[in-house]
Parts: structure tokens; C-alpha cells; sequence
């Protein structure tokens, strides 16, 4: 069976370190991937040499059998794009963009435009100035999907969105899938990823870490937690509660990371008078440093 | 000072492009002086009464002439008269950039974000282009007065003084309206549209005002005011109440609009509008024009190719108009040198004055045309839609074929307008024009933006950056090769680097099928060139 997309030794190198090196990937047909990193990790250069936009230093990708860069317009006949750098078409409204790129691609139902506009919420009849951000990725996202892609190439698309648009998002990507397309979605929030990707794969500094199913990466799944007592601080009690990590004690106050369920704290906390308590997800870069810190 | 550095920055390809423009203009001007007027009382004398006859028929473009037996007289005439319109459309150029463009682009909004007042803002950006204004006109000045030395006739240094000063507040006017302009719209290219109308409009009050009474409104228009004074022929003399009135205008003009900058919101205009409430649109655009390849280009363009083909009609039509009169002062002319410039620039009848003054000027404006086109190419790469276009099952090849066969169709169709005008307009005065050749002629003429057009592709692709700067300097001195290498002399190996003169003179004789053939060359070369370059480069690189 062909896959949707095939990496090999894929190196966009603009010097410095800079770009990605030595990418191998298989993204089957029908999967939904994630595609995970920090800022400048990498996605994007790789999401457009995907797209034949930028040509390869050296190795090569091939989607459904295709080279991207020497059979690119071929590709793109099965692949949707969602740029993360929006473009700018200036006074141009909503609708004439949508009829401009669907008269290129030549093969849009109307019906499937308003479909999506209308799940997105997105009045195509303003001038794309007038358009917020989140409503030019909303545009972004028409165009992605409008045409029933194959294969939807998405780079950071709920950049900008509202949860409610992000929600009606994950929709449409789940609808994709079922409809029998596979998804690729960059992104630099795991969290993000766990709502609709079935494998992730994570990039930094411009190599790809590590390739899991994203049960796998429940355990890399962690949160900052800082507590604040009424009394002394219980170290010790804190320090011997499983996937508690990195516990670190000032005055009242204790912080630390949490992997896993927060059940174990909570039963810990349940006798002790706990003044406030503060979870928040830390950025992919902080978990990725966390993990591979833990690590043996 | 920041803030002044990057607007300096900003303002550096105007400046260069001013300067080298504004000096070369000068020295080519008072070095061709020399050449055709003679050196002889008599010869100068005849000079300058041939070129009165046509400054009366040139006075919908130059100011009345004026002691044009001397150097200074000419140069105050036939080339500070055009600078100072030049001057002026870079001014409205640079405050629409400054009053709207960045704003566009965000960097408005950043800088405001970095501390930066409103006014600190704007009033930085009028500080650099007097600045850099100052800088183009002194260049122009100290090159044209050293070579009024070298020509052996010195130039009044106080007259080119007041003539500095003359050009930099006229310019500051027009700045300014530029600016105050770009306060009542939100694009730039609105802001440049309306600005430069209206300065066109100031401009032609002014020439109207030149051979019939307009009234007082002619005051409004700071040509009028700039050409009040005849510094180089009047040992310096300033009509003090003009440059004051200039002065004040630019002050008024930059003060309103830093005023409506810092009330208004970014983004928004000076002008609040009452909000219109719409239902929301969920259908893509029914418009058939915009799902056809090549079609869609021209349709996304339609206003401004409607505008170009108009105004260029409306040129044509005029400058048809006036031919004759031109041509019968011309050919009577009593001075040897001025004919001999016109055998070697193979002028002799109707037909090949038509050539010589309605289709190099056709020519011109039409490469003007292929660096906007090759400008919003390069735009396209850099503002991402480019990228959204080859996101579709389109390759990069057909990008490049599609835009020329687009610049095609749209300069034919300018062409088939105005040479249409010109063949009605010339017949209506008796003139005899063969139309046979007029179309001939009219339809090579297409092969000159073509040309420039397929330069610019491969510049545009090659270096997207500097393509703009590039093409426009190849073009100004294709423009000064044809128009000096007569009056020069110049071999013709020299005449064949300027694409301007492989077009040759069709109306005037025989077509010069070899300099077609180099021309369609050019095309072919430059569209291959940017089909291979587009193939290797990286988008939005």
C-alpha cells in the first residue's frame, strides 16, 4: 500500500543550524499526524518542502508515490494547504479569493465552500483587510479543505481561532478522516495534537526526536503544579508521590511537575490545609526538556 | 534615532534612483544644449526662436520660455520645468509609503507599541525625505553647474541656489498633499491613486492656466507657484510671496495631516463613516472571469487597466492633437544643427514625427507600465500569494507564462485604444498617415513592455528584492541611449544596447525587422531565463 507521505533523509540546511536535517517519516494513508515543535523547530520548512514551495538541500519526500519536488503540481492536486504565514491579498474580498483558487484547482463544489464558510462562521463577503486573523485562518482553512483533499497539509492552523471555531475545527479534520483523508497538523501544543492525531511526531533543533502513538505520549503528558499551604510545607510527603517531579520548596509554597493522573496529590492534599492550587501545561519545549532530563 | 535610521533606510532606493536620475538629467540637458543650439550669436538666436514656436505648442508640459539662446534660460525651460513634476510625483510616491504603506505592512503599529509617539512617528519620516530630498536636488544642482562649466558656460550660482530652493519647497507641497491624502483612505495604492490624480489635476490647472485664463484657482496649484520665479535668468531673483506660499502650503499641509494621524485610528481614515450592517456571504464569488486562467489576472487588475487605457487614450489623442503644429515648427527651423539632429534621427515627414513623438512617448509610459506589473510580481512572491497560488495544482511555469501573456493582452488592448485615437484625431486635421503602417507600428510598439516585462520576470525571480530598482535603471538609460545618441553621435553599437532603439522608427520607413528580431530575442531569452531561475529558487525566499 502507498503511503500518504514518505520522508528519506529529507535536509533543508540554511546554514547556522537553521532548517531540518536528515528527516526519515512514513505518514500512512488515512492517519491523522501531528506533526510537534517548538518556534523554529523545523515544521515549517518541512511542511513546505512537503509542498514543492522550497527544494530540498538534499534526501527527498514523496507523497502517494510522488516526488513533492519534481512532480509538486501533481501533488498538489491531492493535497489541501493551510500556510502558517498567512498571505495577504489586500483588497480583494473573501469570495473572489475562494473562486480565484477553486478556478485554479478546477475541480471545487460551490456547495462545499458554503459548507465549510458556514461551519466556520466566516462571511466571505468582506475585503480580506477587514478580516481579523482569526477570520484570515478561517479563510486559510476553506481553502485547505474546499476541494476534498486526499491529503491536508496543515501548518499551526488554529492560530488565531476562538475554542468554539477550534472545536468546530477538530470537525472538520475528524469529517476529513472519516471521508477517508489523511491529515498532517503542525503544531507546538501537545494538547492541541491530543483532540484528533492518532500518531505525533516530534521536532527539535531540526531532527525529528521521536515518532509515538499518542498513547504512548500520555506519559510525556505533564503539568506545573504549585500548591500553597496554610502550613509548613509537607517536603517530604510531596517528594513520594508517584510522577511528582522536580519538587522544589519556598515559605508556603510548593511547586513541581505532575505526570500521570492527579489523583495520587490530590489523596496526598486531601489532609493537609492547602490555600491555593495552581495547574498549568507547560510549553512543549519545557515537557520535552522534562522528559528527556528523566530519562535514563 | 532609531527611528530615523530605518526611515533613512527606507527612503534609500528613492534616493538613489532621485539622485542619479536628477543628475544625470542635468548633465545629458546642458551638455546637449551645447551640441544643438551652435555657438555663434546667430545660430543661438535662431535657436530659440524655433524652440519659443514649440514651447507654445509644449505648454500643456513646460512652463513659457525664456531667454533660450543661454544655457540657463534652456535648462530652466526644457529641464527644471519637467523636475520639478518629477519631484513632485516622488513626493506623493514617499508619503503615501510613509502615510499608509507601512501602516499596512504593521510597522506603524509596532513602532507604536515600542514607545514611539504618533507624532514622533510621522514627524521622523517628513525630517528623512527633506532630508533625502535636500540631498537629490543639491546633487543635481552641483552636477549641472559643473557641467555648465565644463560646456564653457558657467550657470548663475545664486540662480541655481533659488532654483534649489524653489524645487525642494514644491516637492515639500506635494509631500504633503500626499500625506494628507493618505489619511482619508486605507491603501496605499488608493492614497498613491488619489494623490498623484490630484497633483496631476494641480499640474494641468497650471498648464490650462498657461494659454487661457482658469482664475484665481490657478493659485492652488504649486507649479504655478514654482514657476513665478525665473531664478536662472534673473541673477537669483525669488518671487518672495511664491516660495512663501509654497512654504507655508508644505507646513499647513503636513501639519493637517500629522494632526489627523494622531486623532484617527490606525487602520481606519480621518473620515468616519457611518457602519453599514450586511448579511454575511457564505457563496464564493459567481464571477466567471475569475475561474479562467489569464482572464482572472486581468479581472483581479480591472480598474487599474481601465485607467491606464484611458488616460493613455486620452494622451494619445492630445498629443495627436498638437502634432502638427509641432512638426511645421520644427521642419522650418533656421538651425543647421537642430536639422542635422533630425536627419540622423531619420525625421522627415508626418508619418515619422508621429513615431518620433507619439510612440517613443507611447513607449515610455508603456515600460512604466511593465515595472508597476513587475513590481506586484515581485510582491506576490513576498506577501505569500505566490505561495497560496502554487498550493494549487499550477506550476511555477505557467505562473511566469501567464503573467506576460496577461501584460499581452492588457498592453495591446491600451495600444489598440490609443492608436485608434491617434489615427482619428490626425485624420480630422488633414494629416496624411498611412494606416496600414500606423497599425504596424501601434502593434510592434507591444513588444517594448513585453521586453521589459521579461527582464523584470527573470529579475523578479533572480533577485525579487532589487528587481524593481534594477529593471527601472535599465529602462531610464535605455531612454537616454535613443534620446542622446543622435544628438551625440554616439556609434550605433551604443544605440543597440537601449531596447528602445531595437523598436526603431517604422512610422518614418522601412521596419527594422533585425531590431525586432533582437527585441522578440529579448523576450524569449528573458521568459527562459525566468522559467529555469523559477524552477531553482525557493518561494517566499
Amino acid at each position: 500500500m502507498t503511503e500518504a507521505i514518505e520522508a528519506q533523509g529529507l535536509t533543508k540546511d540554511y546554514g547556522n543550524g537553521r532548517g531540518i536535517f536528515d528527516l526519515d517519516l512514513t505518514v500512512a494513508d488515512g492517519e491523522v499526524f501531528g506533526f510537534l515543535g517548538p518556534n523554529g523547530a523545523g515544521k515549517t520548512t518541512t511542511i513546505r518542502q512537503l509542498m514543492g514551495l522550497i527544494h530540498p538541500t538534499r534526501g527527498s519526500a514523496r507523497i502517494f508515490g510522488l516526488d513533492c519536488d519534481r512532480d509538486s503540481v501533481a501533488v498538489k492536486r491531492k493535497v489541501g494547504y493551510c500556510p502558517g504565514e498567512l498571505p495577504q491579498f489586500g483588497g480583494w474580498r473573501g469570495a473572489e479569493i475562494v473562486a480565484y483558487v477553486a478556478g485554479l484547482r478546477g475541480d471545487v463544489e460551490n456547495a462545499s465552500i458554503k459548507a465549510l464558510a458556514e461551519r466556520l462562521d466566516l462571511d466571505l463577503g468582506r475585503k480580506y483587510r477587514e478580516y481579523s486573523h482569526g477570520n484570515k485562518q478561517k479563510l486559510a482553512l476553506v481553502l485547505a479543505f474546499m476541494h476534498k483533499p486526499l491529503l491536508v497539509i496543515l501548518d499551526e492552523p488554529t492560530s488565531g481561532l476562538d475554542p468554539l471555531v477550534q472545536q468546530e475545527f477538530y470537525g472538520i479534520v475528524r469529517d476529513a478522516r472519516s471521508a477517508g483523508s489523511t491529515i498532517f497538523v503542525s503544531s507546538h501544543v501537545l494538547s492541541e495534537v491530543e483532540h484528533i492525531c492518532d500518531r505525533v511526531g516530534i521536532v527539535r533543533e531540526g531532527r525529528l526526536a521521536t515518532v509515538s502513538k499518542l498513547e504512548e505520549l500520555v506519559g510525556m503528558r505533564a503539568f506545573h503544579v504549585e500548591i500553597e499551604f496554610a502550613d509548613a510545607v509537607p517536603t517530604e510527603q510531596l517528594k513520594g508521590i508517584p510522577g511528582f517531579e522536580q519538587v522544589r520548596v519556598e515559605d508556603h509554597r510548593a511547586s513541581g511537575i505532575l505526570r500521570g493522573s492527579f489523583e495520587p496529590l490530590m489523596s496526598a492534599l486531601a489532609s493537609r490545609r492547602v490555600i491555593g492550587l495552581v495547574s498549568r501545561e507547560p510549553s512543549l519545549e519545557e515537557i520535552f526538556l522534562t522528559y528527556y532530563e528523566a530519562k535514563p | 534615532m532609531t527611528l530615523f535610521r530605518i526611515a533613512l533606510k527606507q527612503q534609500r532606493t528613492g534616493l538613489i534612483a532621485m539622485t542619479l536620475l536628477c543628475a544625470l538629467g542635468g548633465v545629458l540637458n546642458a551638455l546637449g544644449f551645447v551640441q544643438v543650439a551652435g555657438t555663434s550669436q546667430v545660430e543661438r538666436l535662431a535657436f530659440a526662436r524655433s524652440m519659443e514656436v514649440l514651447g507654445a505648442q509644449l505648454s500643456y508640459m513646460l512652463p513659457a520660455p525664456e531667454h533660450l539662446e543661454t544655457l540657463a534660460g534652456y535648462l530652466q525651460w526644457r529641464y527644471f520645468g519637467s523636475l520639478v513634476l518629477i519631484l513632485g510625483i516622488w513626493g506623493v510616491i514617499s508619503s503615501t509609503g510613509s502615510g499608509r504603506g507601512d501602516e499596512e505592512r504593521g510597522l506603524v503599529e509596532q513602532w507604536l507599541a515600542a514607545g514611539a509617539s504618533r507624532t514622533r512617528y510621522v514627524a521622523t519620516r517628513v525630517l528623512v525625505f527633506i532630508a533625502v530630498a535636500t540631498f537629490a536636488i543639491v546633487a543635481a544642482m552641483v552636477v549641472t553647474y559643473v557641467a555648465g562649466v565644463s560646456a564653457g558656460e558657467p550657470l548663475p550660482l545664486a540662480g541655481m541656489a533659488s532654483l534649489g530652493i524653489e524645487l525642494l519647497v514644491t516637492t515639500l507641497a506635494c509631500f504633503g498633499i500626499g500625506l494628507v491624502v493618505a489619511q482619508l483612505v486605507t491603501t496605499r495604492r488608493a492614497a498613491g491613486f488619489g494623490a498623484a490624480g490630484l497633483v496631476m489635476a494641480l499640474f494641468l490647472i497650471n498648464s490650462a492656466g498657461r494659454t487661457s485664463d482658469v482664475g484665481p484657482v490657478r493659485w492652488l496649484s504649486p507649479f504655478y507657484l514654482y514657476e513665478r520665479s525665473k531664478p536662472l535668468t534673473s541673477d537669483g531673483a525669488l518671487e518672495f510671496g511664491s516660495v512663501a506660499a509654497l512654504t507655508v502650503a508644505a507646513l499647513v499641509l503636513i501639519t493637517l495631516a500629522v494632526t489627523a494621524f494622531v486623532r484617527r485610528d490606525l487602520g481606519g481614515t480621518a473620515i468616519t463613516r457611518a457602519s453599514r450592517t450586511s448579511r454575511p456571504s457564505l457563496d464564493p464569488s459567481r464571477d466567471p472571469l475569475l475561474r479562467i486562467p489569464v482572464v482572472a489576472l486581468l479581472r483581479q487588475q480591472w480598474l487599474w487597466l481601465i485607467t491606464w487605457l484611458v488616460a493613455l487614450t486620452a494622451l494619445s489623442a492630445f498629443l495627436a492633437s498638437i502634432i502638427k503644429t509641432v512638426i511645421d515648427t520644427l521642419t522650418t527651423s533656421s538651425t543647421p544643427v537642430m536639422r542635422a539632429y533630425f536627419e540622423r534621427a531619420g525625421l522627415a515627414g508626418y508619418d515619422s514625427f508621429v513615431g518620433a513623438i507619439w510612440l517613443s512617448t507611447l513607449m515610455l509610459i508603456l515600460s512604466a507600465y511593465a515595472i508597476v506589473q513587475v513590481q506586484s510580481w515581485s510582491a506576490d512572491d513576498a506577501e505569500g500569494r505566490l505561495a497560496t497560488t502554487l498550493s494549487a495544482p499550477v506550476s511555477r511555469g505557467r505562473v511566469i507564462v501567464e503573467r506576460l501573456i496577461a501584460l499581452l493582452v492588457a498592453v495591446g488592448i491600451i495600444c489598440a485604444a490609443a492608436g485608434t485615437a491617434v489615427y482619428l484625431v490626425t485624420t480630422s486635421q488633414s494629416i496624411q498617415i498611412d494606416g496600414s503602417k500606423l497599425a504596424l507600428a501601434t502593434a510592434l510598439v507591444v513588444l517594448i513592455p513585453l521586453a521589459f516585462a521579461a527582464i523584470g520576470q527573470l529579475l523578479a525571480v533572480w533577485r525579487p528584492r532589487s528587481a524593481l530598482v534594477l529593471l527601472s535603471t535599465i529602462t531610464v538609460l535605455s531612454y537616454f541611449i535613443v534620446q542622446f545618441t543622435p544628438l551625440f553621435g554616439w556609434p550605433e553599437w551604443v544605440a543597440n544596447l537601449s531596447i528602445f532603439s531595437l523598436y526603431g522608427m517604422p512610422m518614418g520607413g522601412v521596419v527594422n525587422w533585425s531590431g525586432i528580431a533582437g527585441l522578440i530575442g529579448v523576450t524569449i531569452a528573458g521568459t527562459i531565463g525566468a522559467l529555469f531561475a523559477v524552477q531553482r529558487r525557493d518561494v517566499g525566499a
